[in-house]
């Protein structure tokens, strides 16, 4: 749930701000509307009904206002642009036509806090609301300072925040002075500035600070979400007297913010189409030209049946049931047995046991943290938890806990880690999800500090373990990048460097700057991510200068060396494979026939094996041939994609083995054949699946000059070749 | 591309998550267990008194780690295949449907279950084969005369070649105790040599299982060493290290078995490959990822078509369509941003600008005490890297040293890291896992090598506001540690083998029965429900004597706040405040949301309709409870939330 705000922007327009001042070439005006175009079009991205925005614009040549209309005086030059109300892109564009220099000077910015306060007042009355004035300016047009305090004490009494940004204002805080600055302007930031002063809540600085925090990303507050209100039990209170159970409350304290979603979309067709014209012309203006409009997925369903053409016929998802598989068996369920497979729970919180500390390791978490607090204003509750917490840190122990969030909701393992508000203001748990049995993958890995040799022996001392000089230059080189105390605070302290709440999503950021700016200006390009969010994508430039010998060090120790690009994954002509034993198979095989005829059944062996040991062209050639006659036969065979993946296959072997041995024009003029015969169903039938989903879906296509050197296909070549229809 | 094959693919922008475990899975995995049948694989144990002893002929064992085996695979990789291959047996069977080889072409070798992604009915028979003993077409009866190996290993050639073609991952498990089949028959040892090499060439790995019996050593020597390769795709300086089953250490045969197949049991999938990791300028290794820890949930529903024979999986197609129903061609697709109301569309080249924040890679940008990591700092499941000297020779080393002063050092890396092309920048704490088998190590089921924990952005974190102010340790605390320490749970650590996820295994469970068509079970056997019995043994005195304490202790504070309470109510009144006008007898709008006392008395006295919307809303949202609706709805909504909690 949000809370309603409404804040009217007071925008000066005056002559003054068509000009460029103090070095920038950009009027006043362009330079303040970075930062209110910014502001408002953060709005626009919330979407949100309930928050409102009106526009005032000051020294217009117009005057348009309900004070000016009853007669009042002092109000002249001053135009409400836009009435309060909820922000959208017409608005954001109608807006940005009206937003031009005039020349005129005649307004009084007081005058138009009055307008924007009245407004305000009218739109809000006395609901619940968070009000707010901003006022752009240079300050270059006289204000009369009269009724200063009348509207101060007004502002103060209707709750409205005052913010006032001033173009080129002196800024002591900041460190902005500007040099010979006129009287004039002098006077009339100092009344502004009183102004603000005398607001319960105000605002007053200089707008080069303004449009600098543009930069610094906003985070979307979140309300807290309770995800947990109940027990949390030790032992079962239903069944022994003695178990304990403590009213708590559960938050989420970490929740993965996700980057604005892209919606798929196509762009309305046919705008002249009689049938369509009058929707289109709606959208079309709604959309400012061009019109888009969401894409929906439709789904159809097919079963197989052999007596179909092409093995499969649709089916009507009406005559569908619900159901699960168990392997390959399909278990169709009634809608009303569906649930059955669901285990049954009921909402609870309950302790397991106690770990130590030293028996766990952050990265075995699976998830985003919650945090666990007692209920409030229950004073057992709060004393109970507190206990726990305390004593949890002082044994340096964990609670490991079965988490049920709701009735029905699946079991979960949460740990749960005390926090006893040593340097935070309040004391809590805190909460990580942990892994389950079957979430734990046992995979097999070498270790890292000896090498087994084939008899099993233990070797200490081996190419793929650090030499003592290269662990003494890689201790160094960690010591030397310490972040622990890099940064510096504002006290000139060290602090500690890439701290969390220093690291914005740069994916998120990114994307929202570039669609708040576009939405602003249609036409522009996109700009460079800011700076700010590439800040961590390296070292600072600082540390590397200041660990430069410690790197260098660990270079020479390292001794890394480059593998050519070439020799990357390419096979080649290589030691023929052994077994362990190192029996050499391929004399064996010398004695068998394998070496000029190639089996259907067993091709991808013998094709390999009769490449290895071919001396001749002739040899290699006759292996391609016989290989690409069994691909042809298994699908001419096959029964609908039966042998498919078999042929797929041999393909594959086929296209590996001669880059391989760099003859790549053996599988390129195969290929070129097989894709006619294919799609012209010369293989007993339609065979478009086996080129589409087989050949192009399997990356089997033409082998190219990256992959071989002395193939004549180029990469663009081979993109055609696939995609083309002959 | 009409035939694009990838159905199963998300869209690329929207979950991005889990597109890439989706692409981590296109890799299928095939495993034929090969399994002796012989007059020493069928022998029973020696009974003996111990408790502990086998019950289990190795043949058994065998069966029934396939068994197992069988059905952790249709929970975790429901796509993948497996078959039984039995050798050395009287009765020979390959497929009756397959016209060309009877069973006559592979003599003794009796193919129980065909590879294939499992079926309720090979569930079944494999089930009722090794639970009752049911052996009805008398296969386990061992040929007089031995097995030729050659014929074995082609046999499973041509099921993986029929069955798995185009596989990513293919893998025979042969399970023996005979270590040298072929005696001096060097006729017969050449052919199987050849044979296995066929199947080397074929990318079947051979994972060979040995039984040991009586104390006898299982020499490999003698003839495995033939038939058995180096993995191809193994690390370099990989330990070939064969375990063999057998009982003793307190160790049935089966035990023995099923852990040395279990760590078999998933194919090593990496995540990415091959990825540059930079730990300073000029210093680049390159090192691969995985992902040893992944939630696992039951798998979706999905539609069946009722009107065949048999119940069929009806498979799905989607087509996109615009708001007129016109089917709309993938090249007339655009991504655009919804904004105020609005589509934000940026070309192709822009869009493609816009998630381009560098290339992939990991670079290194610190290191940290490992204190310094937040305990709340978690966002999602953590990535396992490993060297490969596939790109930089002598990565290994590298890796090997930043490894060990991490863990000596107490320190972590701190790194900007990008998975893939185009995969959204996430900053990572690299953490070091100590070596498995350590007495120290905190996580035996895991590998040693690094780990990419994933940070949170300050985008991620949720700000909750809450004050409970901190309290001193007390007597409360006091007593708490001693309850503490009579809690640990076993060998005090969690091991999360030791707890299967109670609705995984009840969604299987059912689904079994349902598929075989037996009794659906009445109840789990769930390890993740606390003792609670032993909890009352252990510290039900403890915890009765405390909860004493801590009734005591809350009434008196209860007490000492109620004065708090009053003195400051009268400090209002004496100081007269202006807003005191528009105050509502119930609520003190100005001093913070009400107390739940103050609720219970407002709603006992009825006067929570006096209350404005703003105050009912701030109750509201305090407690969690939605806030939406009209008055009415909200005094509803309170009332209740005091019925239930107060």
């Amino acid at each position: 749930m949000a809370d309603k705000e409404t804040t009217v922007y007071i925008v000066d327009l005056g002559e003054s701000m068509a000009d460029c001042h103090n070095g920038r070439d950009e009027s006043d005006l362009d330079y303040a509307m970075r930062y209110v175009w910014d502001k408002i079009s953060t709005t626009v991205a919330a979407s949100r009904k309930t928050w409102t925005v009106g526009v005032v614009g000051l020294n217009t040549e117009e005057t348009d206002n309900a004070q000016d209309r009853q007669g009042l005086e002092g109000y002249e030059n001053i135009s409400v642009l836009q009435d309060i109300g909820p922000m959208t892109m017409s608005s954001l564009r109608d807006l940005r036509s009206l937003i031009q220099p005039s020349h005129s000077y005649g307004g009084d910015a007081i005058s138009a806090i009055v307008v924007a306060l009245s407004m305000i007042e009218g739109f809000t009355k006395k609901l619940k609301y968070k009000r707010r004035i901003i006022l752009v300016t240079n300050g270059e047009s006289p204000i009369d300072d009269e009724s200063s305090e009348d509207v101060a004490n007004r502002l103060n009494d209707s709750n409205i925040e005052l913010v006032v940004i001033g173009v080129d204002f002196d800024d002591p805080d900041y460190g902005f002075k500007e040099e010979d600055k006129s009287k004039a302007k002098a006077e009339n930031e100092r009344i502004l500035r009183n102004l603000v002063e005398q607001c319960s809540n105000g605002v007053f600085g200089t707008m080069a600070q303004a449009v600098e925090e543009l930069a610094i990303p906003r985070i979307k507050p979140v309300r807290p979400f309770k995800a947990y209100d109940g027990a949390l039990t030790l032992g079962d209170p239903s069944k022994y007297p003695s178990a304990l159970s403590i009213h708590v409350e559960r938050y989420f304290k970490t929740k993965r913010a996700m980057p604005p979603p892209a919606s798929t979309v196509v762009v309305n067709t046919e705008p002249g189409a009689p049938s369509q014209s009058q929707t289109i012309n709606d959208e079309d203006t709604e959309m400012g030209g061009t019109g888009f409009s969401g894409v929906k997925q439709m789904r159809t369903y097919r079963v197989n049946d052999p007596d179909a053409p092409g093995g499969r016929r649709d089916v009507e998802f009406e005559d569908l049931a619900k159901g699960y598989q168990y392997g390959r068996t399909v278990v169709p369920f009634s809608e009303s047995d569906l649930s059955i497979t669901k285990l049954e729970t009921k909402k609870g919180f309950t302790i397991l046991g106690f770990v130590p500390f030293s028996s766990y390791q952050p990265f075995i978490n699976m998830g985003e943290t919650g945090i666990i607090v007692a209920q409030k204003l229950n004073e057992e509750a709060e004393l109970a938890l507190s206990a726990l917490i305390h004593a949890l840190h002082e044994l340096e122990s964990y609670a490991v806990t079965r988490y049920v969030q709701k009735d029905g909701a699946q079991p979960q393992i949460l740990l749960l880690k005390p926090n006893p508000a040593l340097e935070d203001e309040f004391e809590c748990l805190y909460d990580v999800p942990l892994p389950f049995a079957e979430d734990v993958r046992s995979y097999q890995f070498p270790p890292l500090d000896k090498v087994f040799t084939v008899t099993g022996s233990v070797i200490k001392e081996h190419r793929l373990l650090p030499s003592k000089n290269l662990e003494q230059a890689m201790s160094d080189f960690v010591d030397a990048m310490d972040l622990s105390g890099f940064d510096e605070n504002e006290d000139g302290k060290p602090v500690e460097y890439a701290a969390i709440d220093e690291m914005y999503n740069p994916t998120i950021h990114r994307i929202n700057q570039a669609i708040r700016a576009r939405a602003v200006d249609p036409e522009a390009p996109i700009g460079p991510p800011a700076e700010i969010l590439l800040r961590f994508s390296k070292p600072p430039e600082k540390i590397i200068n200041k660990a430069k010998s410690e790197i260098e060090a660990l270079i020479e120790a390292a001794e890394i060396k480059k593998v050519p690009a070439k020799t990357q994954g390419r096979r080649g002509r290589k030691e023929p494979a052994k077994p362990l034993s190192g029996l050499d198979i391929d004399a064996l095989l010398g004695e068998t026939k394998r070496t000029t005829t190639i089996s259907a059944d067993n091709a991808v062996p013998e094709f390999k094996q009769m490449l290895a040991t071919a001396s001749d062209d002739a040899t290699v050639e006759s292996a391609a041939k016989q290989m690409g006659e069994i691909v042809r036969k298994l699908i001419r065979d096959s029964f609908a994609d039966l042998f498919y993946a078999r042929a797929a296959e041999n393909l594959r072997a086929m296209r590996e083995e001669l880059i391989g041995l760099e003859v790549p024009g053996l599988y390129n003029t195969f290929l070129k054949r097989l894709k006619k015969s294919l799609l012209s169903g010369e293989l007993n039938g339609d065979r478009r699946e086996m080129w589409f989903k087989y050949v192009v879906g399997g990356r089997l296509g033409l082998i190219t000059q990256d992959e071989s050197e002395v193939s004549e296909v180029t990469a663009d070549q081979a993109r055609e070749f696939v995609t083309g229809s002959s | 591309m009409a035939w694009g094959g990838d159905e199963d693919r998300r869209p690329e922008d929207e979950g991005e998550e889990e597109l890439d475990e989706a692409d981590y899975k296109t890799q299928k995995d095939a495993v034929l267990f090969a399994i002796d049948v012989s007059e020493s694989m069928l022998e029973q144990p020696s009974t003996t008194h111990s408790k502990k002893a086998d019950k289990d002929s190795p043949i058994a064992a065998a069966l029934k780690c396939a068994y197992q085996f069988m059905q952790q695979r249709i929970i975790a990789q429901p796509k993948d295949m497996m078959g039984i291959l039995l050798f050395g047996t009287e009765k020979s069977k390959f497929r009756d449907e397959t016209g060309g080889r009877s069973g006559t072409g592979y003599p003794h070798c009796y193919l129980f279950t065909d590879l294939d992604v499992p079926a309720a009915e090979d569930v079944k028979t494999l089930k009722s084969l090794v639970e009752e003993g049911e052996d009805p077409d008398e296969v386990l009866v061992p040929a007089k005369e031995p097995a030729s190996m050659a014929n074995m290993l082609f046999c499973a050639n041509q099921i993986f070649t029929t069955n798995a073609a185009n596989f990513g991952s293919r893998r025979l498990f042969i399970i023996t105790d005979n270590d040298n089949p072929h005696g001096n028959d060097k006729t017969a040892k050449s052919s199987a040599a050849v044979r296995a090499k066929d199947l080397y060439d074929l990318g079947v790995v051979i994972e060979l299982f040995p039984i040991s019996q009586g104390g006898k050593k299982f020499d490999v020597s003698k003839f495995y060493d033939d038939i058995i390769y180096r993995d191809p795709a193994a690390e370099a300086g990989s330990p070939d290290e064969l375990k063999t089953s057998k009982a003793g250490d307190g160790l049935t045969l089966l035990n023995s078995l099923i852990s040395n197949i279990n760590s078999k049991q998933t194919p090593k999938r990496a995540y990415f490959s091959n990825l540059h990791f930079e730990l300073a300028p000029n210093l680049t290794i390159s090192i691969k990822g995985y992902m040893p820890l992944h939630r696992q949930q039951p798998a979706r529903t999905c539609y069946v078509w009722l009107g065949g024979e048999q119940p069929q999986l009806a498979q799905s197609e989607t087509i996109k369509v615009d708001s007129e129903t016109r089917t709309v061609d993938k090249s007339e697709v655009k991504k655009a941003y919804k904004f105020g109301g609005e589509y934000i569309h940026f070309k192709p080249e822009e869009a493609a600008s816009l998630k381009n924040l560098g290339s992939k890679g990991l670079r290194l940008i610190g290191f940290k005490p490992r204190s310094m990591l937040p305990s709340w700092a978690s966002v999602k499941k953590s990535i396992f890297i490993f060297p490969s000297e596939e790109h930089y020779v002598g990565s290994t080393r590298v890796f090997s040293a930043l490894w060990q002063k991490l863990l000596a050092s107490d320190r972590v890396g701190i790194a900007w890291f990008i998975a893939r092309e185009n995969a959204n920048p996430i900053m990572v704490a690299m953490i070091p896992s100590r070596t498995p088998d350590e007495e120290m190590s905190e996580t035996p089921y895991l590998p040693a090598g690094l780990w990419l924990y994933p940070l949170p952005f300050a985008d991620d974190l949720r700000d909750v506001e809450l004050s409970a102010p901190p309290r001193s340790a007390d007597e409360l605390t006091d007593k708490m540690r001693e309850i503490v320490q009579n809690l640990q749970l076993p060998r005090a650590m969690y091991n999360p083998l030791k707890y299967p996820n109670p609705s995984l295994q009840w969604h299987y469970k059912v689904l079994q029965a349902m598929a075989l068509d037996e009794d659906v079970p009445e109840a789990l056997d769930d390890a993740t429900i606390p003792k609670y019995k032993q909890i009352d043994k252990r510290v039900g005195g403890y915890l009765s004597e405390w909860k004493e304490a801590l009734a005591e202790k809350a009434r008196s504070l209860m007490k000492s706040r109620a004065m708090k309470r009053e003195a400051e109510d009268d400090d209002e009144e004496d100081g007269g405040r202006p807003a005191a006008k528009r105050a509502k007898p119930v609520a003190k709008a100005a001093g913070g949301p009400m107390s739940n006392a103050q609720l219970k008395t407002a709603f006992e006295k009825d006067t929570l309709k006096k209350m404005t919307v703003a105050q009912l809303k701030d109750v509201l949202t305090s407690k969690g409870v939605s806030a939406v609706g009209k008055k009415a709805e909200l005094i509803e909504k309170v009332e209740q939330w005091i019925e239930e909690n107060v």
